[in-house]
């Protein structure tokens, strides 16, 4: 992952020094501020990597993966598709862009018309992108699509409402839509958060699977860690805090041996059940439990307010993201 | 063919049947349902058992009380009240469904396109609606009704409607911003769904439920405004027209002066019974979309 | 009181919207009431020109300038509270007309939503506390009963068995002309006597919309997890359902009453009519039959102005009251 240089990318989606602001107004003259919560992030996916982008909440992470999505329009920087501007190609192009990029959204009962049935969650956009040559033949691929995401038999289910499902079978459909169109990334966000634990893993695995049998690049929004570490397990982690991507690498590497020191703590912060394992650990010293608020501009490294490595240079410059040894990490001293 | 008809009965099932089942469990629907029908019927069928001529003035006969004869008794012109009430009914009735049908339509497509679209068509759309809402409705409706003197009654139903469909679609529009957030709606657009597609197949079937019980209030708002405007003697002259029966009751109350002429207050009560059915109808009609409503 | 600054601009160019809404209203009519007009006196033997002044003098415009001028005169003329002349009541100045008939309407009006205002939020929060008991449910049904009921026909009934067949009350009218106005007993009983039955009438079909609103609000705010604390704290039960149930409850009524407002003014309109009862909208459904286009046009203009006035009013009133708008402030 760099910023820049290669004309054809080697990623299926990537950013350059993407920000994006949102305009808020606060306190009692309704002033207006401006909060940044992308912040000239410059990352990259390869096609077929399964990446756990991980962050606590309001660290922008859900904005990123919409800006992926060409859902929110970014304030500066680019989002490519295969190499081209998102917002600088053709309509048609646009198009095809649309149908490649998928997002599976947070809470599976929001996700799924309540006034139509499943046919409907899944034919129209069969149709539109005619990916079938008529109803018949959309509905069969429908039927396929419920059958692979394990709601069997199929014909039982695509005439009920959502209303007649279970949490767990919402989320299948949800998935199915979303791989409806055939496309080449998928952003969960959240896909599992509001999932009993028990079915987290059964969906994971489905998501797994569903990548490697359709080649399809997945980026996992999630705040859990645990979850991002086993979703990812054969891929890639990305560490987020504040707008900035502070950490990627490979997920098991960077969990056994985090070089950032958020993500050290972050880490750390994990409840462990076995007592003898958590008094071990190594406790990392924070310098001040808040996080700070976006309203305020933060110098330098974002992180510096509460880091106890930090130096004079981290107040002052901003960390780019640096390869050491196959891992990306922005800080000035790992 | 088998297909077709199993598709029809099903479809009369859900549409028609089952809701009547849920009206019908509760007092309040059965009663509404019972004198909506029972107006419905008379606007329709209800001419074939007049026996009188509701325009034949007849002097002779005027201000009986109800009898055999006559069995709500005569009007001022010795006119039979009970024909005019039938044959009245098809005017009131016809009009105020008009009236309420564009209001809703104007509303509805207002609303929605407002809402989802937002933007420069939202803020434009919104500042026309605000205007129309300072305009007070009815002093509007005499005024115009005055000048635009006309009996042609999808005319005079627009005319009805020219401010009710304001606050509906204000609040059509509120409902279409929440439904925009939803997380289907997300994955409509990114799935490249069009934006009709979205339109018509994802919001509007959500908001049906809403559209058709405020539609009913339409419908009561429109009677209210027909028969007032036409007991200001502000439209042309109808003789069997209620509101028209209600101008002459206002004109000649100096000349009433016994309980044997409270049948010439027939219309009113009519409105009235009709209001309350419509009311208690939308109310059951509530419990029909929202199932947690109900009680049985 | 930034807030208010905000609220004043409004309400100053809504009314300029409303005025300028008025111009055109008359102009672009088909059937132009004006043509109309010169056409009448025409009728009766006058010129075009001797007709085209006349109505200039009602209206007090100048009808041979172009129209961005008359809109000028127009503007001007309203700035001074000119509103013309009458046609029917020869010489008579619109304004002097509305600004007699205007205080009977807000007599009546503002009688009525207090009164069916202050009952309805009393039962209303009544009726929550004993939802579901019989008192809840026959308090419900006659508030659905009596709100579905058109005020002007409720009225028309009220007409004819209180004021025609038993004659209880009067028939028409504001006040016996014969007793002097003044702060006599005898005067202020008198109009209370005539203008009880229009009272009446307003008064029974709004009171259930309130009585359904505020029950359901109270509902609401007694699922309210503040309620739960408040009662846990021991506090008494009196305590909580005025200063904690109520206050927040009456919150968003407060911002319906403005919509109430607008809807009374226009049933003023009929109910007016129906007891002869000179307030303005008496004289606008007047000047209608009449084709007194001067009057009808004030008549509209002030009743639009008086409506968004009450808005704001209430609006104020609102903004005073909502701990949370005030906090903004």
């Amino acid at each position: 992952m760099k910023d820049g240089g290669e004309i054809i990318s080697e990623y299926v989606v990537e950013t350059r020094k993407l920000t994006k602001e949102f305009e808020v107004s606060i306190g009692m003259l309704k002033a207006r501020a401006k909060i940044r919560a992308v912040d000239e992030v410059s990352f990259g996916i390869k096609e077929g990597e399964q990446i756990a982008l991980v962050g606590e909440s309001g660290c922008g992470k859900s904005t990123l993966g919409r800006l992926l999505l060409g859902l929110l329009k970014p304030s500066s920087g680019q989002v490519l598709y295969k190499g081209r501007d998102i917002w600088h190609i053709s309509r048609k192009e646009f198009e095809e862009f649309r149908r490649n990029a998928q997002i599976i959204p947070q809470n599976p009962y929001d996700a799924l018309n309540p006034a139509k049935k499943l046919s409907a969650a899944l034919i129209p956009q069969i149709l539109r992108h005619k990916m079938a040559r008529g109803r018949d033949e959309a509905r069969k691929i429908a039927l396929d699509l419920l059958e692979r995401v394990g709601l069997s038999p199929p014909e039982d289910f695509i005439e009920r409402y959502p209303s007649r499902l279970s949490g767990g079978q919402m989320q299948r459909v949800v998935i199915a839509r979303a791989i409806s169109v055939k496309p080449q990334f998928v952003v969960a966000d959240e896909a599992v958060s509001m999932l009993d634990a028990s079915l987290r893993v059964e969906i994971l695995d489905m998501l797994h699977k569903i990548g490697e049998e359709l080649r399809t690049t997945f980026l996992l929004i999630t705040h859990d860690l645990g979850v991002a570490r086993y979703f990812a397990r054969n891929g890639k982690i990305a560490i987020m805090y504040l707008g900035d991507i502070v950490e990627v690498g490979e997920t098991e590497e960077t969990i056994r041996n985090p070089l950032h020191p958020y993500t050290k703590a972050l880490l750390a912060a994990i409840p462990v059940p076995d007592p003898k394992i958590a008094r071990e650990r190594k406790i990392i010293p924070l310098k001040s439990i808040d996080v700070p608020s976006l309203l305020k501009p933060i110098s330098g490294c974002k992180f510096h307010t509460r880091c106890p490595y930090a130096t004079g240079d981290c107040e002052k410059i901003k960390p780019e993201l640096r390869l050491i040894s196959n891992r990306w990490v922005a800080c000035h001293s790992p | 063919m088998v297909q077709v008809k199993e598709v029809l009965i099903r479809a009369l099932r859900k549409s028609v049947y089952d809701p009547l089942k849920i009206i019908l469990r509760s007092k309040r629907g059965a009663v509404g349902f019972a004198i909506v029908l029972f107006f419905a019927l008379m606007a329709t069928v209800g001419s074939l058992i007049v026996r009188y001529d509701p325009s034949t003035v007849n002097l002779s006969e005027a201000l009986q009380p109800p009898s055999l004869k006559h069995p709500l008794g005569t009007d001022w012109f010795g006119r039979d009240i009970l024909a005019m009430l039938i044959i009245g009914s098809q005017d009131v009735l016809f009009v105020s469904f008009v009236a309420a049908l564009i209001t809703t339509s104007v509303a509805t497509f207002m609303g929605i396109i407002s809402g989802y679209m937002g933007g420069k068509a939202d803020s434009i759309l919104v500042g026309v609606t605000d205007i129309v809402l300072t305009i007070p409705g009815f002093p509007l409706l005499i005024v115009i009704a005055s000048i635009l003197r006309t009996s042609n009654p999808v005319l005079l139903a627009a005319i009805l409607s020219i401010t009710a469909w304001a606050p509906l679609s204000r609040a059509i529009r509120a409902q279409t911003l929440t439904l925009r957030e939803r997380g289907f709606i997300e994955m409509a657009k990114c799935l490249g769904m069009p934006s009709i597609h979205i339109i018509t197949n994802e919001i509007l079937p959500n908001i049906m439920p809403y559209i058709i019980i405020n539609g009913i209030f339409a419908f009561t708002g429109a009677i209210y405004a027909q028969v007032g405007l036409f007991m200001l003697g502000l439209a042309p002259y109808k003789s069997q027209n209620w509101g028209v029966m209600l101008n002459l009751s206002v004109n000649y109350a100096g000349a009433v002066f016994s309980i044997k002429q409270a049948s010439l207050l027939a219309p009113a009560i009519c409105i009235i019974l009709l209001q309350i059915g419509l009311v208690f109808l939308s109310g059951s009609l509530e419990e029909v979309f929202n199932p947690r409503l109900r009680s049985g | 009181m930034r807030w208010i600054v905000k609220r004043v601009i409004t309400i100053l160019t809504t009314f300029y919207i409303a005025i300028t809404l008025t111009f055109f209203l008359i102009r672009l009519m088909p059937g132009n009431p004006i043509d109309v007009m010169i056409n009448q006196y025409m009728q009766q033997g006058m010129s075009m020109e001797q007709a085209r002044m006349m109505v200039s003098s009602l209206y007090q415009i100048d009808f041979s300038k172009p129209a961005w001028e008359q809109y000028i005169e127009y503007l001007q003329l309203i700035f001074r509270g000119n509103l013309g002349i009458s046609y029917t009541y020869t010489g008579v100045p619109v304004i002097r007309i509305i600004s007699y008939a205007l205080p009977w309407t807000v007599f009546l009006l503002s009688i009525s939503i207090s009164l069916s205002f202050m009952l309805g939020i009393v039962l209303g929060m009544f009726a929550a506390y004993r939802r579901n008991k019989k008192s809840d449910h026959a308090i419900t049904l006659f508030s659905t009963i009596t709100n579905a009921i058109p005020n002007y026909v409720l009225a028309l009934i009220f007409l004819f068995f209180f004021a025609c067949i038993w004659k209880i009350f009067p028939i028409r009218g504001t006040r016996d002309p014969r007793i002097p106005p003044g702060f006599t007993l005898e005067f202020i009983s008198n109009i209370f006597y005539h203008a009880t039955l229009p009272i009446l009438s307003f008064f029974i079909t709004t009171v259930g919309s309130w009585i359904l609103q505020m029950r359901g609000a109270t509902i609401s705010v007694l699922g309210e997890d503040y309620i739960r604390v408040a009662e846990a704290r021991g506090l008494r039960g009196r305590r909580i359902m005025f200063s904690y149930v109520g206050r927040n409850a009456i919150i968003p009524l407060f911002t319906r009453l403005a919509i109430a407002i607008g809807y009374m003014f226009s049933g003023s309109v009929l109910i007016e009519n129906i007891f002869t009862y000179a307030g303005i909208g008496y004289y606008l459904t007047y000047s209608v039959t009449a084709r007194d286009y001067p009057l009808m046009q004030g008549c509209f203009l002030i009743t639009t102005l008086a409506i968004i006035l009450s808005n704001f009013i209430a609006d104020l009133l609102y903004g005073f009251l909502d701990p949370r708008v005030r906090i903004e402030r």
